[in-house]
């Protein structure tokens, strides 16, 4: 008679154990999906549009690639958008790395570590996109601002991508 | 049952060391690309501000951009070292509570880093 009593004791025990091993501590944002697909599509989109200026462009020809400019800026502050959502785990990491710095004389990091740092940078990859559109419309970029406009790009869009994959786990 | 101190240490070792070895590989990869990077785009804006390809239009745009790719480039960082100690501390304390578990018999709540703080 007591078999049974005891048997589901085990089973809640169990399940209470399942929960609890799952509760992993979470110091940094979940990954999603949704974020890493909007920002291959986007680095794709920005790589089209970066080899259609690569030549340099004249203003007289700007109205053919404004749709182009804007729909890309639409979808990367989206993205920016989306990548801020995430709640990110308060954590004390900030503040004792600036312990440490403090004992040896450093400057402190500031303590912006609310939002990820893919944030910040799919943020800077639209403000790039939008001085090239403004440069473009307003005199035509040269071939090697289009090269310095790519360079800048091509770094945040490596910050952000990284990022975004180490939070796989 | 006593706990195999021996064998717990190298349990502990082994969980640490496959995530810092996967980890490491990544840090490295992403800081030598980043700074190989950072270094050719600030030798381009040089060229192009000294030859004049670089007009006053976008000048300091391409200035100002070196030094938040610069900032942003630590912030990244900083990002993959709390996602990394994140990830050390979950491996260690999995092996830890799995073990004491195994040992006693009881059930323990799993600890959260937050809170030793």
């Amino acid at each position: 008679m007591m078999r049974r009593p005891l048997a589901s004791l085990r089973l809640a025990a169990l399940a209470l154990w399942l929960l609890l091993s799952g509760c992993a501590t979470q110091l940094a944002p979940a990954y999603d999906r949704a974020v890493v697909d909007g920002l291959n599509a986007a680095a794709l989109e920005t790589m089209t549009l970066l080899a259609a200026v690569s030549a340099g462009t004249e203003p007289a020809s700007f109205a053919v690639r404004e749709p182009r400019y804007n729909a890309l800026i639409g979808r990367l502050d989206a993205l920016a958008l989306l990548a801020g959502a995430r709640p990110v785990p308060r954590n004390g990491l900030t503040d004792a790395i600036n312990a440490a710095l403090a004992q040896r004389g450093g400057p402190p990091l500031d303590d912006d570590s609310s939002t990820a740092p893919s944030t910040h940078a799919i943020r800077k990859i639209a403000e790039t996109v939008t001085k090239l559109r403004d440069t473009d419309r307003k005199r035509g970029v040269t071939a090697f601002e289009a090269m310095a406009f790519k360079g800048q790009i091509v770094i945040y869009l490596d910050q952000a991508i990284t990022y975004e994959n180490y939070l796989q786990r | 049952m006593p706990l195999d101190i021996s064998q717990l240490v190298l349990d502990m070792q082994a969980a640490a060391t496959s995530v810092l070895k996967a980890d490491v590989t990544t840090f490295r990869g992403f800081s030598d690309r980043q700074l190989k990077a950072i270094a050719q785009q600030a030798e381009l804006v040089r060229l192009g501000i000294t030859s004049g390809q670089i007009t006053d239009e976008t000048r300091e745009f391409f200035l100002d951009g070196l030094e938040d790719m610069a900032l942003s480039f630590a912030r990244t960082l900083r990002g993959l070292l709390i996602a990394t100690v994140e990830k050390v501390w979950n491996a260690l304390v999995g092996v830890l509570w799995k073990a004491i578990s195994a040992a006693t018999g009881l059930i323990l709540p799993f600890p959260v880093l937050g809170e030793l703080q």
